[in-house]
Order: C-alpha cells, then structure tokens, then sequence
C-alpha cells in the first residue's frame, strides 16, 4: 500500500472521527437536559417509516422543548419540563436487526445515558431492546409496534400506545358481524394472507383465533415470503377456497403485489381487511391508483382523521417541516409522538427523574392525548394503552373513508367490492 | 507470541480506562466472536480453499440448539450447544458430499442456494418458532445458564475460552499432517491426489470441523442476544460477515480472522454509534468506502500488509549492515 493511500485512509477515519465527537458534542453542550433515546430502523427495508417515526418524536421534542401556546397539546404552553429541562434526542438506528437493537438500547443507557427510549417499529426488535430496559429497570416507550405479545410478558417498564395485532383482529370480525347484521350479508369463510415474518404470523395467529371464536370458517392460511417477486401461486390458493373475507398482512411493495396479483388473476374476495402499513401508506394508495379501491383495514390516523383531532394540523406543520419529502403522519409515527408527549406529561407530573414514581404514575393516571384517536391514553398492567383505538376506513378514490365503528363513521362501506371487470 | 496475545486478550478488560466502558467490552466481545466465526471458516475457505457462503446454517443450527435448549425445553444451554454443534457437522457433510462435486465458483454459487433453503426452512418450521423466533425468558444469570445482564465481562471470557478452542485447533492443525493436507488441495486438487491424498476426504474432514466450530459460535451469539430468529443467523448477510473479516486479514492465514475482525467489528460499531443516528445511512457509506480502499490497496488482506511491512524492514536491516 503506497504512502499516499495510507493517507488517504488515516484522513478519512480522522476526519469521520472528529465529525462524529462534534455531533455527539451537541447534545453534551446543555445543562439542564434529559437524555431520551429513539431506537428505529433509519436503514434498511423498513427504512422510511424508521425516519418518519424519528421526525414524529423529535416534532413532539421541539413542542415539548418550546412554548406554543397555540397547539392544544398538554405542555406545549410552557418551556421544557421540570422548571426548565429541555429534552434531547439520542437518536441509533437498529437497521431493523434484533441483534444490533439489543445492542444499541444497551449502548444508548450505559453509554449514553438515556433516561429512556422510544422505539423501535418492528416488533422483532422491540422485544429484545425493551427485555434491555426491563432488565435495567428503565422505561421502555414504544408507539407502533403491533404485535400482542409485546405485552404479554409481564413486563413493568414496557409501554406500548398503538392498538395490538390482537385488537385489531377483532376489531374487524365485529366489523364483519356488523355488515352481516346491518347489509344483510351472509360472509361465512375467512381467509389470511400475510408475510412469513414476526408482525405477519403473529397478525395471522391473532385473525385465525379471532375468527374461530366468532364462530366463522378459517379456511385459507397463506404465507408468503417478504419481498417476494411473485405471488401466484399465493393468489392461486386464496382463489381456490375462495373465502369471503380475506385479512391482509402485507407491508409497502408486498401488498402492491399481491392486488396486482389478484387483478391478473381476475378475483377478488367480498371484503378484504388490511393490518398496519401497505394499506395505510397513502404514496402505495398512489401507486395503486384505482386498484387500490375498496380495499379497507385499520387506522389510527390519517388526513382524512384530522376533523376528528383538531390538536393534530399544527404539530403535523412541525412534523413535516422534519422530513423529506414532507408528508401528513401516518398511524406509525403519529403513535411514536404520542409516546414522547405522555411520557414528558408523566414526568412533569412527578416532578423528578425518578424512574419508579414516573412508572407508577404512568400506570395509575389517565393521560391526556389530543394526538390520539380517542383522546386519551391509560394503561393496563403489561403496558399496553387500554384507550387505544382505530378506525376502520375504506380506500376509494384515494380518500380513506371512516365506515366503522358508527360513532366515528362519514360513510357507507361499499361492500361487496366490485370485481375488476365492474371497475372503470 | 501466541502466548503473548493470548495474555493481551486476557487483561485487555482489566485495563482501566475507555475500555471499561460497557460499550467498549460490547465491542470487544463481538470481536472475539468474530474473530472465532471467521478462523472456523478460515479452515475450509482459506486453509482449504473452498469459498463457502452458507456457512451461516450451520452458526444458525448451533443458535437454534442452544435457544431451543432454554425456551423450548427448559434445560441450560450446554447440552444445545453440543448437539447443535454435533448436529451442523453431520448436516455439512449431507449438503457438501454432492456439493464437493462442484468446483470452483460453482460450489460457491451452491452453497449460496444452501442459506436460502435452510432460512426458508425453519421461517415456516413450528417446531424451532417459525418467523416467531425463539425469545429468552428473563432466568436466573450465571455461567450455568450462560447469561448476565448487568455485566459484558463473563460473556468476554466466554468468548476468549471459545477464541482458545479454536485458534488453538487451527494453530496445531497447522503444524500437523491435515493442514498440509488442506493446503496441498487447495493449492493443486489433482497433484494433490497424485501424491495420494484423498481430496474429497480431506474436505469432507474440513468442512465438519468447520461446521461444528461455527456452531459453537452460534451457540455463543444467542446466548449473548437472547433472541433467535432466522434472518438474525441463517442469511447471506451473515454469511457474509465470516467471509469479508477472512478476506481482509488474510485468506488462509493464522493471524487474519484475528486482524480482520479487530479492525471491521470495532469499525462497524463506532461508526454506527456516531452516526447511525443521522440516518441515511452515513456510516455503513464511511464503512463501505474504507473496506473498498484497504481490499483494493491490498488484496492480500492486512496480513499482506504486515509481510510487505516486514519484508522491507529486513530489506532495510540487511542493507544498513
């Protein structure tokens, strides 16, 4: 190796180093701070809703931090917390690994020093990261990861704000009850398609029991394997027992897929419900175009929402002016911010950093959350938020439309879905 | 001086100072294992001379071992370890018998398809947890169940018992009729046969040992993450790691998975920590450009480096006298 290349290399690492110790420095530069770290998937196949959750908490931070008296978000009238403490943001990317979550919640407590962590998106590492805190007896936040048993592990120090894959399985069999009870429809058999990874099965464990215990016929159990580049034979079996209803655990291209799929093959079930982010990403409901029409699944928040969260529009100003391409929250990282503001809410409550009385207090209080469907968060033993809700939206014409639960309802499901030949 | 190093790895930990942060011995300890993955490769893909890149099944068959010794059945992971270990020997002589067939970049490409079957495999296999994965109850911590939680120091001399085992291994094979054995295929098949060595034999003997080594370290890593699941240990990205530490200190030489991992796992880690939370992935960018101007300036890895080192300073030593 020449000299000159040495060089190069040393410079690189030197200069790599010393702009690394400059970030780092920023936060080290406060006094009356309190370290909060965010865990999420800032690279990797999920990197895009990792960043988004990341914008979300630190649009929370900045509301937090400052004084708008404005937004009606509990202490955004006032600065900081604790008579002036500022919130910092630690932020480490888990790269959606479970190895280098667990590795990273560890280093963002004993090396940095984190009061506690919000994160993590996937709930494959959610649960490694969080057993990190527990066993540090730290708090653990986490906003959107799905999957039950996240809080069902007896935990103390784990709090989960978004509904379970659990909740919303049977969120949609009552809803199905409901068209059967209201439409006069007669929807009878189930099917699930979903991704052969830790959200997909755990989703399709929770529709399969949901769905027996109503009483209906599980006749199709469809794996697939995530970014699969084709879906035929997947589609094929669906075709095959050709179930009423069909479940959807499909993320970002997967789920484009799988409609593309299902229009080459010319079929489609009567209803078909969606978990978590294919359905709810309004750039894939662009992509699809009308393909994507009539397909409905849970949300917790989207534009469409907002009449109903009137707290949300100025926050989402701060969001989106924190991200790139600036897009509305999502019901991700709109749970993610939810998760830094009751936090900060228990804290102030308190009145010190102790991590047993702001635990207790997390459990005993009911919080208030203008950020959140139905305005408030409390919760349960385990951790998870017993006010958690979700609406249940139809996709038609790129607006997602609120069909279920009736209370929060501004239209009527178009149930069945028109066949692709019917469509224009 | 593999006595030497060996005391250096031994206080290493007890050095007050920045390493005696608990990140700094995170760091540490994934470097021991590392270096240990990467020396079990070492024995057939640099000793032996057959790139392997699904090596990561038989890591994952130890890591399932071991968890499924502790979650599944209750028991400590000892026994896990051992007929997981057992059980990846006896699977890479199935898979490399007809795979041996192959030369060249052929078994290369093959054992490409190995990781996905097995990854495939146990994503839908109830029995090992499916994509559920396999999560480590919170029991009691100690050497019987080979789990601390406050602590990284143990779990670094677990590591350094595993690094004895295997760099001790390949330091007498290397001194012994099987090292020669290896070298001698790899560095001429058919001439090798000639002089009367069973080539297939020798590989066969190289690949279990192999597996069984690299097993071990599975074992060790889910007992070090408490989770196992199957793209976290039977991937190509994992596969990858055993191959790229070898390569970079040196293919087929004592010292090279040592130095490799000492200089890409302390590498990966800091420049994660610094900037992972930027996002945009600036420091797998930084990591990814270093690793191109070190493969591309010496091929040879850093073991090459050191020789060329060395060669002109007697170069120089010879002249001055």
């Amino acid at each position: 190796m020449s000299k000159r290349w040495g060089r190069v290399i040393a410079s690189i690492i030197v200069i790599a180093l010393l702009a690394g110790f400059a970030v780092s420095g920023v936060a080290c530069a406060e006094e009356k701070v309190i370290k909060i770290g965010t865990l999420f998937p800032l690279t990797g196949p999920v990197a895009l809703a990792g960043q988004r959750c990341k914008a979300a908490v630190e649009a929370a931070v900045e509301v937090i931090n400052n004084s708008y008296p404005d937004i009606p978000v509990p202490l955004a009238d006032q600065e900081g917390i604790l008579d002036g403490y500022k919130i910092v943001l630690i932020h480490a990317d888990h790269q959606g690994k479970p190895d280098v979550g667990k590795s990273e919640a560890e280093r963002l407590f004993d090396q940095e020093g984190v009061f506690a962590i919000i994160g993590s998106y996937n709930s494959a590492v959610t649960k490694p990261a969080s057993m990190v805190a527990e066993r540090r007896k730290r708090i653990f936040m986490c906003g959107a990861s799905s999957s039950a048993e996240l809080t069902k592990r007896g935990t103390r120090y784990f709090f989960r704000i978004a509904p379970t894959d659990e909740t919303e399985s049977i969120e949609f069999v009552n809803f199905i009850k409901w068209l059967n009870e209201t439409e006069g429809t007669n929807y009878k058999t189930f099917g699930v398609i979903y991704e052969n990874t830790e959200f997909g099965k755990h989703a399709a464990q929770e529709a399969k029991k949901a769905i027996e215990e109503a009483g209906f016929e599980y006749v199709a159990d469809v794996a697939f394997n995530p970014g699969a580049t084709n879906l035929n034979s997947e589609v094929q079996m669906l075709k095959g027992k050709n179930p009423d209803v069909v479940f959807g655990a499909c993320l970002g291209a997967d789920y484009i897929l799988w409609i593309k799929t299902m229009k080459q093959l010319s079929w489609l079930p009567k209803v078909s419900l969606n978990y978590c982010s294919g359905y709810q990403d309004p750039l894939i409901a662009q992509q699809l175009g009308g393909d994507g029409d009539y397909f409905m699944g849970t949300t917790g928040y989207s534009p469409e929402l907002a009449e109903l969260m009137p707290a949300v529009a100025p926050v989402e100003e701060i969001y989106k002016s924190k991200i790139d391409p600036p897009v509305p929250f999502d019901s991700d990282s709109i749970q993610e911010a939810v998760a830094m503001l009751v936090l900060a809410q228990a804290i102030e409550k308190v009145g010190s950093l102790d991590t047993e009385k702001i635990v207790d207090a997390l459990y005993a209080n009911e919080w208030d959350s203008p950020l959140s469907l139905g305005g408030k968060v409390a919760f349960a033993p385990g951790g998870q938020n017993i006010k958690a809700m979700s609406t249940i939206t139809q996709l038609i014409g790129g607006e997602y439309r609120r069909v279920f639960p009736e209370e929060f309802a501004n239209a009527e499901p178009v149930v069945p879905m028109p066949s692709w030949d019917q469509r224009k | 001086m593999w006595y030497g190093v060996l005391l250096l790895i031994a206080v290493l930990p007890l050095i007050p100072g920045p390493l005696q942060s608990p990140f700094a011995q995170h760091v540490l300890v994934l470097t021991l294992l590392f270096a240990c993955m990467s020396q079990a490769w070492n024995i057939l893909g640099g000793y032996c001379g057959q790139v392997s890149f699904g090596h990561s099944v038989f890591f994952g068959i130890g890591a399932y071992g071991a968890g499924m010794a502790v979650v599944t059945y209750g028991l400590t992971p000892w026994p896990g370890a051992i007929i997981g270990a057992l059980l990846a020997a006896i699977v890479s002589l199935i898979i490399s018998y007809p795979c041996f067939r192959l030369k060249g970049h052929y078994f290369a490409i093959a054992t490409f398809a190995i990781v996905e079957i097995f990854n495939r495999l146990f994503m839908v296999w109830y029995w090992v947890g499916g994509a559920l994965g396999l999560d480590y109850p919170i029991i009691e911590e100690g050497w019987k169940n080979f789990m601390w939680f406050q602590t990284k120091t143990q779990y670094y001399y677990g590591a350094f018992g595993l690094f004895i085992l295997i760099f001790s291994f390949v330091r007498w094979m290397e001194a012994n009729k099987l090292g020669y054995y290896l070298k001698a295929v790899r560095d001429g098949q058919e001439a090798a046969e000639a002089l009367g060595v069973n080539s297939t034999a020798v590989k066969l003997t190289a690949i279990a040992i192999s597996a069984f080594l690299a097993a071990l370290c599975g074992a060790f890593f889910v007992q070090y993450n408490l989770r196992v699941d199957p793209p976290m240990v039977m991937s190509l990205d994992m596969s990858m790691r055993f191959v790229l530490i070898t390569i970079l200190g040196g293919l087929g030489t004592f010292w090279g998975p040592l130095l490799g991992a000492a200089i890409l796992i302390p590498l990966q880690e800091y420049s994660r920590a610094m900037w992972g939370g930027l996002g945009g992935g600036v420091d797998l960018i930084i990591f990814g450009i270093l690793i191109v101007l070190i493969v591309t300036r010496q091929p040879k890895g850093v073991m090459g480096f050191i020789n060329l080192l060395t060669t002109r300073f007697k170069a120089t030593k010879g002249g001055d006298d």
